[in-house]
């Protein structure tokens, strides 16, 4: 079975040079710009481990290295997070117990490195908010770590196939690939810049100011990094949440943005038929580009009465037929190790089940876009205060206008100070590279109007009736200092 | 918590076709001809009279989005702040489509009045009742200089057939512009083109 998308409307895939992993003595054709998660998928292998208490099959969730669902043996090493760890030739891959996942033997092989450097700033996260933090810094002169615990930078850009709103500056009308493509070539050129992929920030010593991150860009190829930064912008994002119901930790079953990278960054179809649950913007832009991949989007269920995404978005889907049902949610998934289908019912104005509302739906995937969370925990690591905004999704750490946060240079900027849009990101990062690096006593007049500019247009952008609760939430966490 | 109600019995099984029946049309992403009147984003009877070419909107909301406005040549996009709908000055437009291939949304259409009696007088039998319709197009498979294809309203229900006049392929935006011949009476409900082939 191969699941690879070869013609696409809008995205081409560089797949890379043709290798093979072998997964429970099965050899299995992969690609080496593939990750391991991504090859096993291709092949229709959904079933990645077995759960700790009842061995209920799992398989991925997030796709992007948050939810640890993915987590495999390799060549003998338990715990591998296959959606983030690139696949090499002749790979030995095996689903794994992952409350019984043996101690790996270490062999000659193994290498572990300690890198120990002194930076200006150390930017974590290489999505649109930390490339665009790091750029502007490393424009000023500063000297600049960008880590990102993914092998790819761009963070969720770079599987945004949509053109993009909002404005020139915000590069309006150009799809979230190109930009990311845009940034990441930009930052490259940038002698000032050391870029760190696959390292995860694992670490922070407060009284020595180091923060430790673990980079394996190969298997089994370790190397610890500890990076004094003299300022610190934590730009790690978000993560998308989950529903509770019977059947939802069926292979299968994932994150929207699970299953838009594995059609939008990898080309692979992640399942035939699907149920996406949540017509929010993100839910009906999925829908929209699970068509694209010749996917059969079956509904776009939502339980609110009215839904949350831009009327142009919506009414995408709505032209070519894709049901679009309100007040509809899920009652469970079921199937034999991996999805097969699910029953969704109606609920009334006070959400209580309409009584003969339900329906069954035959689908291999069920994907749900019920919103984000802000993923704090580095900040929180370090000491940053935060504290719990509805309207932004979640915990988010206090800042002033300049996106400090209660520590003393240390500032935030994109999803993880409250869930928004990849542009408000790249305007936060701005920011908050700017702010950083105004600290240190790099100063440039272009750099002042760039900031100016770049906080106006933020509230300019929040004045659309779409957003008026963001500016309620960004309020309640506004610091003086 | 569930109290139990719909257990008895097992759900039926359904496909998309019977859910679009469910749909609650305003609610859920659905534009009608008359939300759009409503709105002032048709033109008015003269403008179409004068055989001009007419974009037509489907954006009806204050988001902060202005690609259609940055693009447009001649100004026939007027726009304040970023979060204002855009309005169009009918007289300025000279139909170039680059709103169309700009939009984010893909909300716009262009209607061209009157195609066929303008430019395919003595080419064809019909052309009198032929309109031309510009639809931004971002699936597989793109259809194909010549080819019928079924056209729908905004609410994926079945207009009309439509020949595929030109298909061109936005350089800078990458979305594909079906222009498509319509009856006339279809052209302003026309938002969706399905090709007819079989493949495979």
């Amino acid at each position: 079975m191969d699941r690879r998308i070869y013609e696409h409307p809008v995205l081409k895939f560089d797949r890379g040079r043709r290798v093979r992993i072998i997964f429970e003595g099965r050899e299995i054709p992969a690609y080496e710009n593939e990750t391991i998660a991504a090859a096993l998928y291709a092949a229709g292998i959904v079933h990645f481990n077995y759960s700790g208490r009842l061995k209920r099959p799992r398989g991925p969730f997030c796709m992007i290295g948050k939810c640890s669902q993915c987590m495999m043996r390799v060549n003998g090493i338990p715990h591998v997070r296959t959606c983030i760890t690139l696949v090499e030739d002749g790979m030995v891959v095996e689903r794994e117990d992952v409350h019984d996942a043996e101690l790996p033997t270490p062999t000659k092989k193994m290498k572990v490195e300690y890198v120990t450097k002194d930076y200006d700033i150390v930017v974590v996260g290489a999505g649109p908010a930390g490339l665009s933090a790091a750029m502007q810094a490393a424009k000023l002169g500063a000297k600049v770590a960008l880590l990102d615990q993914n092998p790819f930078l761009g963070g969720q850009l770079i599987k945004q196939t949509h053109k993009f709103f909002g404005t020139k500056d915000s590069y309006a009308g150009t799809r979230g690939v190109e930009i990311a493509k845009m940034l990441v070539d930009e930052i490259k050129d940038y002698e000032n810049v050391d870029i760190y992929p696959s390292a995860q920030a694992i670490g922070y010593y407060r009284r020595e100011g180091v923060l430790v991150a673990f980079q394996s860009r190969r298997l089994a190829e370790y190397r610890v990094l500890k990076l004094r930064g003299k300022r610190y912008v934590v730009a790690t994002g978000a993560m998308e949440r989950s529903l509770v119901f019977p059947g939802n930790d069926l292979p299968g079953v994932m994150g929207a943005g699970a299953a838009q990278t594995l059609m939008n960054v990898f080309g692979i179809r992640p399942a035939d038929e699907v149920l996406i649950i949540g017509a929010g913007n993100v839910g009906v832009i999925i829908a929209y580009q699970a068509a694209q991949a010749g996917i059969k989007v079956k509904a776009v269920i939502d339980i609110l009465p009215k839904t949350a995404a831009y009327l142009v978005h919506a009414s995408k889907i709505r032209r070519m037929g894709i049901p679009v049902l309100m007040r509809h949610t899920i009652r469970e998934a079921y199937g034999k190790g991996k999805v097969e289908g699910a029953v969704i019912y109606e609920v009334d104005e006070k959400f209580r089940p309409v009584p003969g509302s339900e329906k069954d739906l035959a689908v291999d995937g069920v994907w749900m876009a019920v919103g984000l969370t802000p993923s704090v925990e580095l900040l929180e690591l370090m000491g940053a205060k935060i504290k719990f905004v509805r309207e932004l999704g979640g915990y988010v750490p206090l800042r002033t206008q300049y996106l400090e946060t209660t520590l003393d240079g240390v500032y935030v900027a994109g999803d993880a100070t409250g869930i928004e849009e990849a542009s408000t990101a790249m305007m936060e990062g701005k920011i908050a590279g700017i702010s950083a690096a105004f600290s240190l006593g790099y100063k440039a007049d272009w750099a002042e109007k760039e900031r100016a500019h770049a906080m106006k247009w933020l509230d300019e952008f929040r004045s659309s009736p779409h957003y008026a609760r963001i500016k309620e939430g960004v309020q309640k966490v506004l610091i003086q200092k | 918590m569930s109290s139990g109600e719909g257990k008895e019995g097992k759900p039926k099984k359904v496909e998309p076709e019977d859910l679009l029946e469910m749909q609650k049309e305003l609610n859920a992403g659905y534009i009608s001809l008359e939300d759009l009147r409503r709105a002032g984003n048709l033109p008015p009877d003269e403008i179409v009279e004068k055989g001009i070419p007419v974009p037509v909107f489907d954006c009806l909301e204050n988001i902060p989005c202005t690609p259609c406005h940055d693009v447009c040549p001649t100004g026939a996009v007027v726009m304040e702040t970023m979060n204002d709908k855009p309005k169009v000055i009918w007289e300025k437009c000279t139909g170039c489509t680059l709103c169309a291939q700009a939009c984010p949304g893909l909300a716009i259409t262009i209607v061209y009045p009157k195609f066929g009696e303008k430019r395919l007088k003595g080419k064809r039998p019909d052309a009198e009742k032929l309109w031309l319709v510009s639809i931004p197009y971002e699936m597989l498979p793109i259809p194909k200089k010549g080819e019928k294809v079924k056209v729908y309203d905004r609410g994926h229900r079945y207009l009309c057939d439509g020949e595929v006049y030109t298909v061109i392929k936005s350089p800078r935006f990458g979305t594909v512009l079906v222009n498509v011949l319509v009856p006339g009476e279809c052209a302003f409900e026309a938002k969706y083109v399905e090709v007819m082939r079989d493949e495979q």
